[in-house]
C-alpha cells in the first residue's frame, strides 16, 4: 500500500501563481474526488503531481511513500507508481498503441529484460475487450484520429496495463457518452484494490455515480476549501457551488483567467500574423 | 551509353556488415560489388523476368533498355548524368515482361569497394506487370559515386521502389532516380537517406500519359557537419495524372538538411493533382532544416497543394510518453521512429528494420 502526501503546495505557470497551498493525502485502497468549477486549479494540481514541464513548484512538498516526488523526472515518477490519465492526451503519429504500451511496461523492468510477448498480447486483448474498444486499437497510432471518448478509454486502458500505485484521472468523464462512461466506470471500479489509490478530478458529479469516492474535496482559488464525504456531492448536485462560496467567503473562484486567443481575420496569412510581419 | 567497361575485381567476398543484413528470412537478393554479382539467391518466380548485369545482357536484351527516348536524352539530364552514361562500370538491368506480376521483392545490395563507382540501373516494366524492388547502397573506401537509376513503367504496370543509402562519410555521392510512367501506371518510391556521405540526391517522376500516378516519399537524417540536399520532382506531362511528394527529415548537431519538392504541371494537363507535404524535426542546437516546396503550374484546372511543418520534438508528446515511464531517450526514440515510419514500414525484414533504426539512433543521439 502506497501513500501520496501533498503538503502546502504552491505552483505557478508563466509567473502566475495557480496553486495556493494544497494539502492532500491519498493511500492505497482509497478513492478521492476533487470537484470544483472551471479554472480553480484542479487540472494544474494533476499536472504538477506528474511533473509537467510548464509548471514550477514554488513551495511545499509531494512525497510518495516518503520519497520526494518533486526531485524526480516525469518518467521516474511514473516508474515510482504514479499515473495520470490526461484530459488532453497527445497524439503521436507513427507509434502504435501496442508498441507504446509495451515500451512503457518494459521501462519498468530491469535493463535488458522485456515483457513476455504472448502474455502481453493476451493482457492487452483482454483490456481492449473489457473497455469495449475496437480490436484494431493496438495497431492504431497512439491517439491519432481518436475521438474524445476513444482517447479517454485509451487512458484507462494504459492504466489497466501499467497497474500504478496512485492513479489520477483528470476529467476522464469529459467527452464520454453515457454508455462509455458506464464502461469506464465499471473498469475503474474493478481495478480498485488495497494497492491502488485513486484521485478523480471532475466537475460533474455524474462520474461519481459510477465510481464511488470515499472522500470528496472541493477546490477553489487554487486550494482545497472543503473536504467531506459523498454528502457534499449530493448538495452540489442540487444547489451548485454557491453555498460553499458563501461558507468560505469567496466571490470569484477562479485562479486561471481564460486565455484571450489572438484572432486572425479570414484572408490573412496566419503565419505572417503570428510572426508579426 | 558509349561503352561499358567492367573493371576486374580482386576480392569477391561480401563484407561483414552486408552479410549481417542477409538474414535467413531475407529472400531474393543479389549482392553486386563494383559491378560484379558476388552473391545471389533468387526464387523460381524470378525466372519469368530478366535480371542481369550489363555483361549478361549484351547484346540481345540491350535494345529493350537502350531504345528508350527518355533515359538517354532528356531535358533534365545534366553533366553528372552524362558522365554516368560515358563511364558506367556497374549496374543492373531488370526487364519484367507483359502481364508478369512478381509478388516477392527483389533486394539488391550495391557495394563500392575498389574504385570509383559509376552505376546505372534500368528497370523496364512492360504493360500490366508488377514489380517490387529494394536497393541498399554501401561503400567501403573513399570514393566518388555516381548513381543513375531509370525505370520505365508502361501501361497499367506497377512499380514499388524502396531504398536505403548507407554511405560512410568518405563518400561523395550523386544519385539520380528517374521514373517514366505511362497510362494507368503507378510508380512508388520510398527512400531512406540515413547516411554520413556528402550526398545530393534527386528523384524525378515523369507522368507521361493520362491517369499515370507517382508517389515519392523520402526520409532523411543529417548529423554532425553534414550538408545534404534532396530534391523530388514530379512532372505532369499528361492530363489527369496524380503526383504525391512526402518528405520527412531530421537534422541533428550542426548539420544542414535541404528538401526541395517540385510539383510541375505543364500547360493543358488538366485535372491533374499535385500534392506535397514536408515534415521536419530539428534536433541539434545549430542544425538547420529547409523545406522548399515548389508548385510550378501552367494550367488552371488542377488540384495542387503543399504543407510544411518543421520544429523541435513536440514537448507535449515527450511529456505524455515520459508520464508512462519512458526515459527521455526512449521517448525521443519512439517519436522519431514513428515520424520515420512511412518508409520504415516498407522494409522487408526485422534485420533491415533494425539496421535502419540503428542508423537512425546513431545519427540522432
Amino acid at each position: 500500500m502506497s501513500t501520496l502526501i501533498i503538503k502546502n503546495l504552491y505552483a505557478e505557470v508563466d509567473g502566475k501563481e495557480i496553486l495556493k497551498g494544497v494539502d492532500l493525502e491519498i493511500s492505497g485502497g482509497q478513492t478521492h474526488a476533487i470537484m470544483g468549477p472551471n479554472g480553480t486549479g484542479k487540472s494544474t494540481l494533476a499536472s504538477v503531481i506528474m511533473g509537467h514541464p510548464r509548471y514550477t513548484v514554488t513551495k511545499g512538498t509531494i512525497t510518495l511513500d516518503g520519497e520526494d516526488v518533486l526531485e524526480m523526472e516525469v518518467d521516474e515518477r511514473a516508474r515510482a507508481g504514479l499515473f495520470l490519465g490526461m484530459q488532453h492526451p497527445a497524439e503521436v503519429p507513427g507509434v502504435t498503441n501496442s508498441d507504446f504500451i509495451k515500451t512503457a511496461m518494459n521501462s519498468r523492468l530491469e535493463e535488458g529484460k522485456s515483457v513476455n510477448l504472448f502474455k502481453f498480447i493476451r493482457q492487452l486483448d483482454k483490456a481492449v475487450e473489457d473497455l469495449r474498444m475496437n480490436d484494431d486499437l493496438p495497431h492504431r497510432y497512439l491517439n491519432e484520429g481518436f475521438s474524445g471518448g476513444e482517447k479517454k478509454r485509451n487512458e484507462v486502458l494504459q492504466m489497466k496495463m501499467l497497474s500504478p500505485k496512485i492513479a489520477i484521472l483528470d476529467e476522464i468523464d469529459s467527452g464520454l457518452d453515457i454508455d462509455a462512461l458506464k464502461v469506464v466506470g465499471e473498469n475503474v471500479t474493478n481495478m480498485k484494490s488495497e494497492d491502488l489509490g485513486l484521485l478523480l478530478i471532475t466537475h460533474y458529479q455524474r462520474l461519481l455515480d459510477y465510481i464511488s469516492a470515499d472522500k470528496v474535496h472541493v477546490m477553489m482559488k487554487g486550494r482545497i476549501v472543503k473536504s467531506g464525504g459523498m454528502e457534499i456531492i449530493k448538495r452540489i448536485d442540487s444547489e451548485g457551488y454557491d453555498w460553499i462560496k458563501q461558507e468560505v467567503g469567496i466571490d470569484d473562484v477562479r485562479v486561471i483567467e481564460e486565455e484571450e486567443e489572438a484572432r486572425v481575420m479570414l484572408g490573412q496569412c496566419a503565419t505572417r500574423e503570428a510572426l508579426d510581419l | 551509353m558509349k561503352d561499358y567497361v567492367e573493371k576486374p575485381l580482386a576480392d569477391t567476398s561480401v563484407p561483414e556488415p552486408i552479410v549481417k543484413l542477409i538474414s535467413k528470412d531475407l529472400t531474393n537478393y543479389l549482392v553486386i560489388k563494383d559491378g560484379h554479382i558476388v552473391a545471389s539467391d533468387l526464387s523460381a518466380s524470378f525466372d519469368a523476368i530478366f535480371v542481369g548485369t550489363y555483361g549478361d545482357a549484351l547484346p540481345d536484351k540491350l535494345n529493350v533498355f537502350f531504345d528508350s527516348e527518355f533515359v538517354n536524352e532528356h531535358p533534365d539530364h545534366d553533366e553528372a548524368y552524362h558522365y554516368n552514361l560515358d563511364h558506367v562500370n556497374s549496374g543492373l538491368l531488370i526487364h519484367v515482361p507483359r502481364n508478369v506480376a512478381i509478388a516477392e521483392r527483389l533486394h539488391v545490395f550495391y557495394l563500392q569497394s575498389e574504385h570509383e563507382l559509376v552505376q546505372n540501373v534500368r528497370i523496364v516494366l512492360e504493360p500490366g506487370s508488377e514489380f517490387k524492388y529494394f536497393e541498399y547502397f554501401y561503400n567501403e573506401t573513399a570514393a566518388d559515386i555516381n548513381i543513375v537509376s531509370n525505370s520505365v513503367v508502361r501501361e497499367n504496370a506497377k512499380l514499388s521502389y524502396t531504398g536505403i543509402s548507407a554511405f560512410n562519410k568518405d563518400a561523395r555521392v550523386d544519385v539520380r532516380r528517374n521514373s517514366f510512367v505511362f497510362r494507368y501506371g503507378r510508380s512508388e518510391y520510398d527512400l531512406a537517406e540515413v547516411n554520413d556521405g556528402n550526398i545530393v540526391a534527386k528523384t524525378n517522376i515523369f507522368l507521361q500519359e493520362k491517369y499515370a500516378a507517382g508517389t515519392s516519399k523520402t526520409v532523411a537524417i543529417s548529423s554532425e557537419q553534414q550538408e545534404v540536399s534532396f530534391r523530388q520532382m514530379i512532372e505532369h506531362n499528361a492530363p489527369e495524372t496524380e503526383g504525391y511528394i512526402e518528405n520527412y527529415g531530421v537534422s541533428n548537431h550542426a548539420s544542414h538538411l535541404y528538401f526541395e519538392g517540385v510539383g510541375k504541371i505543364n500547360k493543358n494537363m488538366k485535372r491533374s493533382v499535385a500534392r506535397q507535404s514536408n515534415r521536419g524535426i530539428v534536433l541539434g542546437k545549430d542544425a538547420r532544416l529547409d523545406a522548399n516546396p515548389l508548385l510550378l503550374i501552367d494550367e488552371y484546372d488542377v488540384e495542387a497543394g503543399h504543407g510544411a511543418a518543421i520544429g523541435k520534438i513536440d514537448e507535449e508528446q515527450l511529456y505524455y510518453l515520459m508520464s508512462r515511464g519512458l526515459s527521455l531517450r526512449a521517448a525521443e526514440r519512439l517519436i522519431i521512429s514513428g515520424f520515420l515510419s512511412p518508409v520504415m514500414s516498407m522494409l522487408s525484414t526485422d534485420t533491415l528494420r533494425d539496421d535502419f533504426m540503428h542508423k537512425v539512433e546513431a545519427k540522432t543521439s
